[in-house]
């Protein structure tokens, strides 16, 4: 660990390289992009165009894959009585929905993004809001919105990775205001490496940073993989109108402007990008409130209607808890047992991640860009990810 | 008034390829052609100047072969012609020189073949004495100024007499040096052409030009041959000057003779070394031989390249070892001097001292203390493409576009400034990999693109410039397209065979003398033969990254890019700006993280100059071509450019 | 000038100047006033050693192979012998460019001057006559130079450093007989173009006094090989740079 963040001072592009590139650690978030002229992102792969010899670069401070100091990070967020270790700050954990139904209809699930996103935006709490979208060719892209319309335009899941911390690098300008960020898990907490290595030269951003609203993520699909998949199934990508998975199904289902089609899950797995293998965060828990879709028991068509939401800051209680009094997001409090599922989903992503990283690294004392004095992994690191080891 | 024209017995200063230029006047040639090549080209040049008032047909031909065939049917129709070229020109043209030199010529023809020693600009030391041996036609070797002009006339008087092709063979350092030169006549009459065919076979004069029937005719070629060794024998341009029992007798030739004579100055030798000068080297008079080989034992030849005289010495000197007795020989094969590269004054004192046993002048200890302590502080100066050079940003294209591809694909070099970028590989952003012949990229090329079912499945590329694609390419091309290879073909096409001078080719409008031509497209040719073909401007990066990538990802097929942009130097664009270029310094990050010098360290243009105390970028007012396209990578948007109204 | 008359044994008949030639005898050769071709030899002047040996020196475009060809044309006009070694082509790109001119009253010399023996260094560009000096350099040297300097790529990117002026002017010191260095870019550029450098710096030579050459010669070689329509602003070029020294 001492000696890797040696390294990073090295060269922080060649430790990128080295160490997370070469490695198969790159998720792809961005982070590393469109904050200089060295690394872009083509189709998801992070590319890095011209050698830069400086040693201690913003890439490698912002990339979620490089070694960080997560109490700090945590101290700096969260209030240290809300944190757990299974899936970081809670200080509130609800199914909710859109109390407009019309909204529901067009959003994923319960289309709870989409009405704390407007929220904000209607109150001043931000002026803009960085969401991915999805061109012709399937690949994701960040964009800036400031409007209703635009947000709704861009909702639903795309299942592929999107550099959406390089369209905040790149797109917000002061111009932009304070803005808000729909973040999967690595790309919160890229955000949140921002917040703490700040520079010179990114103070002022990344004080514009005002809502980070977290999305659960599992994996996300390699873009190649999943093309290729999608031409084998012919499906073409440009089809494609909204994509879900829905509980104990076992499928993934595609609906396309010629019907609903269903992939075998295991299918689709074989395209999860590389990276995701590697990944203890499966809630967001850098976020200001994270969403993901309900499960309870009950009809996938009543289940699929609702979002599960955690709120992790005081920032993120008081837009929950505006949005319920002004009446556009109805909340449920959610069981125990739904909490218990969700740790436990939290702990077996986590403790699949360490296996895998050890398998990477060949060795327990090797935990690549984690740090094994970290509780919130030293805690999994148990006799069972152990033996995992040496396959 | 052309120099060129100046009138006989006027002494001028004339460069070694003004003298043969001048030479070919004096001696009432008709048809010039040839391929543009460093240290070649000015022959051709020079001579298109003076084209209509001499009555001269001057071309610049398609390739070296092609420039040879053109030359040959003047000599046929009982002209004088020259065809000039540089070393690897001769390779090009080597098989109809085969059966040329079997069919013989009729009008004086003269091969000028100018050789680069040491490789000043050239990507081989190419030797091409040899195919004077191995064709069996004379060859000739001025070693000065008068003498290139001077034997440069003999070589056509020579070619009418034997009635074959003559090679005259001069280097760099004779071709693009300069010296006094006292002009001869030029005639007055020119010769009309005409071209009998209509008698026997083998009537030199007036029959069929074949070299059928071969063995009898290669016997007729056999006896030209020994007609020019007599004539050699007795040849002004062969001399010995020296002691009469020189210790050591030096044979050379060319450019070496001046450093031979200057080496025996240089440590005082005039009365122990003596110096057989031969300008007439193949075949070699064999009895002018003898009789210096007789004055001493020790010989050293002193040759640039390979050891071509060297060799027939040796061969000839054991033909006559009865008469000469034994000798002991000194040059390259016993390296004595050295096998590569050219040689200097400093070089033949070297092999001089040694051999007869003195010391050279030695500047003061003193003195070369200080060099040794100055010279680590003189930073080096690689050569770079000019500012404005639209080879930067085809590379630069080129290079985002592989690392974009990700698959490590391979870039199959060429001909022309742009092989710098194979040859200074940071110059290029790392980008080509391999450099050959002219027109061998494409051809590589071709078959890496053939290999995926070895293994090496990478994206293929070939780069070539416009002049190359019609000298060599089109065959490459074509064997790609036909056989299905996968390879992104790119063209930099920037308006001229821009590295030798700007000579026109097929796709310029305009001849060599100016008059106008049609100009033959690339995009039609590659078109024609059914490749996919885009054209774009390099200098607009997102335009040309777009058609690059999207080429890349597209298998199975050959895809064509022409990439137009006139180069910086070109007389269309020289001394005019198209942008005022300036560096906001406010905004430059320098070599803060965001940027660090993008500009200066990566894209590398001289015109981009870092102010070390500022830490800031700085555009070089008086080198800067203008051509705006630092201002597309700046990612501050630091660098403006500002349209220079024309 | 004496001139004779040889067959080459084919049709050719060559004239020789008065001055050595392949063509004849080895003792005929030999530099100096006596020699024994050269003695009808007439030249307008005279060299302050002979052969004067002299190095133009710059970077690729800056007018190098310019300023060779119209000193050596006026060397030429005096009646001397005269060789220039130079290269181009790909070599001038960017790169380190070198004129080699040798000047004699007898002889054609190598067009590449042996190291240690040149005695006058002209450059353009002040790192490239440090270069020349230390491969061609000696303790008689003199050396004039242009204070414009132009980075080379390696200095640009950080790799190298570049000596300050002063730290130049200490190494001519130690390396030159003479030396003199003029900011001949400055005032090419106040006469409209940075080319011009070039004859600023011819001119400055002249204003040296080290070769025969004035503003008639320069005058006499340019009516040749300048169009009409440059003679002026070339002129005035040269006497800015002579009134430099």
């Amino acid at each position: 660990m001492v000696e890797l963040s040696l390294k990073v001072k090295e060269n922080s592009q060649k430790f990128l390289k080295k160490y997370v590139l070469d490695e198969g650690l790159c998720t792809g978030c961005g982070a590393c992009v469109s904050i200089c002229p060295y690394q872009v992102i083509y189709r998801d792969r992070t590319v890095q165009l011209h050698q830069c010899d400086l040693q201690d670069g913003n890439c490698s401070a912002f990339c979620p894959r490089t070694p960080a100091d997560p109490a700090a990070l945590r101290k700096m967020l969260f209030e240290s009585a809300d944190l757990t270790p299974e899936i970081g700050a809670v200080k509130g954990y609800y199914f909710s929905r859109a109390a407009d139904p019309e909204l529901r209809a067009t959003a994923q699930h319960g289309a709870t993004v989409t009405v704390l996103l407007e929220l904000a935006l209607s109150e001043g709490l931000i002026d803009s809001a960085v969401v991915s979208t999805r061109n012709q060719e399937f690949l994701q892209e960040g964009v800036i919105v400031n409007n209703t319309e635009a947000i709704r335009k861009n909702t639903g899941s795309k299942f592929t990775v999107s550099p959406t911390v390089a369209a905040f690098n790149r797109l917000v300008t002061k111009e932009a205001g304070n803005v808000g960020v729909v973040a999967t898990p690595c790309q919160a907490l890229a955000l949140a490496k921002m917040r703490i290595s700040k520079t010179e030269e990114f103070e002022n951003k990344i004080k514009q940073l005002k809502l980070v609203i977290g999305l659960y993520c599992g994996w996300t699909l390699s873009v190649e993989k999943y093309t290729k998949l999608l031409l084998d199934k012919n499906i073409t990508p440009e089809s494609i109108r909204k994509m879900d998975i829905p509980a104990g199904k076992n499928v993934l289902e595609i609906f396309t402007d010629d019907g609903a089609k269903a992939i075998p899950f295991e299918e689709v797995q074989a395209c999860v990008r590389d990276a995701c293998q590697y990944c203890m965060d499966s809630t967001a828990e850098y976020a200001d409130v994270s969403v993901g879709s309900a499960r309870f028991a009950g009809s996938w068509e009543e289940v699929r209607q609702w979002n599960q939401l955690i709120v992790r800051t005081e920032k993120g209680k008081a837009l929950v808890d505006l949005a319920v009094k002004k009446g556009v997001l109805e909340v449920r409090t959610a069981p125990e047992e739904s909490l218990n599922e969700l740790k436990a989903a939290a702990v077996n992503k986590k403790k699949n991640a360490l296996k895998n990283i050890i398998r990477k690294s060949g060795s327990v004392k090797n935990l690549l860009y984690l740090d094994s004095r970290d509780p919130a992994v030293l805690k999994y690191l148990t006799k069972e990810v152990f033996n995992k080891k040496v396959k | 008034m052309s120099k060129l024209l100046s009138p006989a017995k006027t002494e001028v200063l004339f460069m070694g390829n003004e003298a043969i230029a001048r030479g070919a006047l004096e001696a009432g040639v008709s048809v010039v052609s040839g391929y543009p090549g460093t240290p070649s080209s000015e022959v051709i040049e020079r001579l298109s100047e003076v084209a209509r008032e001499r009555n001269l047909y001057v071309e610049w031909s398609t390739n070296e072969k092609v420039a040879l065939e053109v030359a040959a049917a003047a000599s046929f129709a009982g002209l004088r012609s020259m065809c000039v070229m540089k070393q690897n020109g001769v390779n090009v043209a080597s098989d109809f020189l085969l059966h040329l030199s079997s069919s013989g010529t009729r009008g004086g023809i003269v091969l000028v073949e100018c050789e680069d020693p040491g490789a000043l600009s050239s990507v081989n030391e190419g030797e091409s004495r040899y195919f004077a041996r191995m064709l069996e036609v004379p060859l000739l070797e001025p070693a000065s100024f008068q003498e290139a002009k001077d034997l440069t006339k003999w070589a056509f008087e020579l070619s009418e007499k034997i009635r074959n092709i003559v090679i005259l063979r001069s280097v760099t350092r004779m071709s693009h040096a300069s010296g006094n030169v006292i002009c001869g006549k030029l005639p007055e009459k020119f010769r009309t052409a005409r071209f009998i065919s209509d008698g026997s076979v083998m009537d030199p004069l007036r029959g069929p030009v074949v070299s059928t029937p071969v063995v009898i005719k290669h016997g007729l070629q056999q006896k030209k041959l020994q007609t020019a060794a007599g004539l050699f024998e007795k040849s002004p341009f062969n001399s010995y000057t020296g002691p009469k029992r020189p210790e050591l007798l030096i044979i050379t030739s060319s450019a070496c003779f001046l450093y031979s004579r200057e080496a025996i100055e240089m440590l005082g030798l005039q009365k122990r070394v003596g110096i057989l000068k031969l300008s007439c080297t193949w075949p070699l008079p064999e009895k002018l031989l003898k009789k210096y080989l007789r004055l001493t034992d020790r010989i050293m030849v002193v040759e640039e390249v390979l050891p071509f005289l060297e060799e027939n010495i040796k061969v000839a000197a054991m033909g006559m070892l009865k008469e000469i007795g034994m000798k002991t020989f000194y040059g390259k094969m016993d390296k004595t001097l050295p096998s590569a590269g050219e040689l200097n004054p400093e070089i033949v004192v070297a092999a001089l001292s040694k051999i007869m046993k003195v010391k050279p002048a030695s500047l003061p200890a003193a003195y070369v203390k200080e060099i040794q302590k100055v010279a680590p502080k003189i930073p080096p100066r690689a050569q770079t493409f000019c500012p404005g050079c639209p080879h930067r940003a085809s590379f630069w294209n080129i290079n985002t576009a592989l690392k974009l591809d990700g698959r490590e694909g391979i870039v199959c070099g060429d001909i022309g400034c742009y092989a710098m970028a194979s040859l200074w590989p940071e110059i290029g952003f790392h980008t080509v990999r391999t450099l050959h012949s002219m027109g061998s990229g494409t051809g590589l090329a071709s078959g890496f693109a053939k290999l995926a079912a070895f293994g090496l499945d990478k994206p293929i590329m070939a780069v070539c410039g416009d002049s190359t694609f019609y000298h060599a390419v089109i065959p490459a091309l074509i064997n790609a397209q036909h056989n299905k290879a996968d390879i992104t073909f790119i063209v930099l096409d920037n308006a001229g065979t821009a590295m030798t001078g700007f000579q026109p080719h097929p796709g310029i409008n305009e001849s060599a003398i100016g008059d106008p031509l049609p100009s033959i497209d690339i995009a039609a040719i590659c078109r024609g033969i059914g490749a996919k073909v885009a054209v774009s401007d390099p200098f607009d990066l997102e335009g040309t990254g777009k058609i690059l990538t999207s080429f890349m990802a597209e298998r199975g097929t050959l895809k064509v890019l022409i990439l137009k942009q006139a180069c910086a130097l070109s007389p269309e664009k020289k001394g005019k700006k198209q942008f005022q270029v300036k560096v906001n310094e406010e905004l430059c990050l320098g070599d803060h993280c965001g940027c660090n010098r993008l500009c200066t360290r990566i894209f590398r243009c001289p015109a981009l100059t870092w102010d070390r105390e500022k830490k800031k970028a700085v555009v070089d007012e008086v080198i800067c071509a203008g051509c705006g396209v630092c201002y597309s990578i700046c990612p501050q948007k630091a660098i403006t450019r500002t349209e220079v109204a024309q | 000038m004496k001139k004779t008359l040889i067959d080459t044994n084919l049709q050719s008949k060559v004239y020789r100047g008065g001055k050595e030639e392949a063509t004849q005898s080895y003792s005929t050769i030999r530099r100096g006033v006596d020699d024994a071709a050269n003695k009808g030899r007439r030249m307008n002047a005279n060299l302050y050693k002979d052969p004067t040996n002299i190095i133009i020196t710059g970077v690729g475009g800056q007018g190098n192979v310019m300023a060779s060809r119209v000193l050596a044309g006026m060397l030429v006009n005096a009646g001397f012998i005269v060789t220039i070694g130079e290269t181009f082509g790909m070599s001038q790109r960017g790169g380190s460019v070198m004129s080699h001119l040798r000047v004699s009253s007898s002889s054609v010399l190598s067009p590449q001057i042996p190291q240690g023996r040149a005695d006058i260094v002209i450059a353009l560009e002040p790192v490239e006559a440090l270069r020349v000096l230390t491969r061609y350099g000696n303790p008689d040297v003199a050396v004039l130079t242009n204070s414009r300097m132009v980075y080379p790529m390696g200095v640009i990117t950080g790799d190298f450093t570049y000596p300050s002026l002063d730290e130049v002017r200490t190494m001519f010191e130690k390396l030159a007989a003479k030396s003199w260095i003029i900011d001949a870019t400055s005032v090419a550029v106040d006469l409209g173009n940075p080319v011009l450098s070039n004859i600023v710096m011819i001119g400055a030579l002249a204003g040296t006094s080290l070769l025969p050459i004035d503003r008639r010669a320069f005058e006499k070689e340019i009516a040749k090989s300048i169009p009409a329509g440059k003679h002026q602003i070339n002129l005035t070029a040269f006497d800015a740079g002579a009134k430099m020294i």
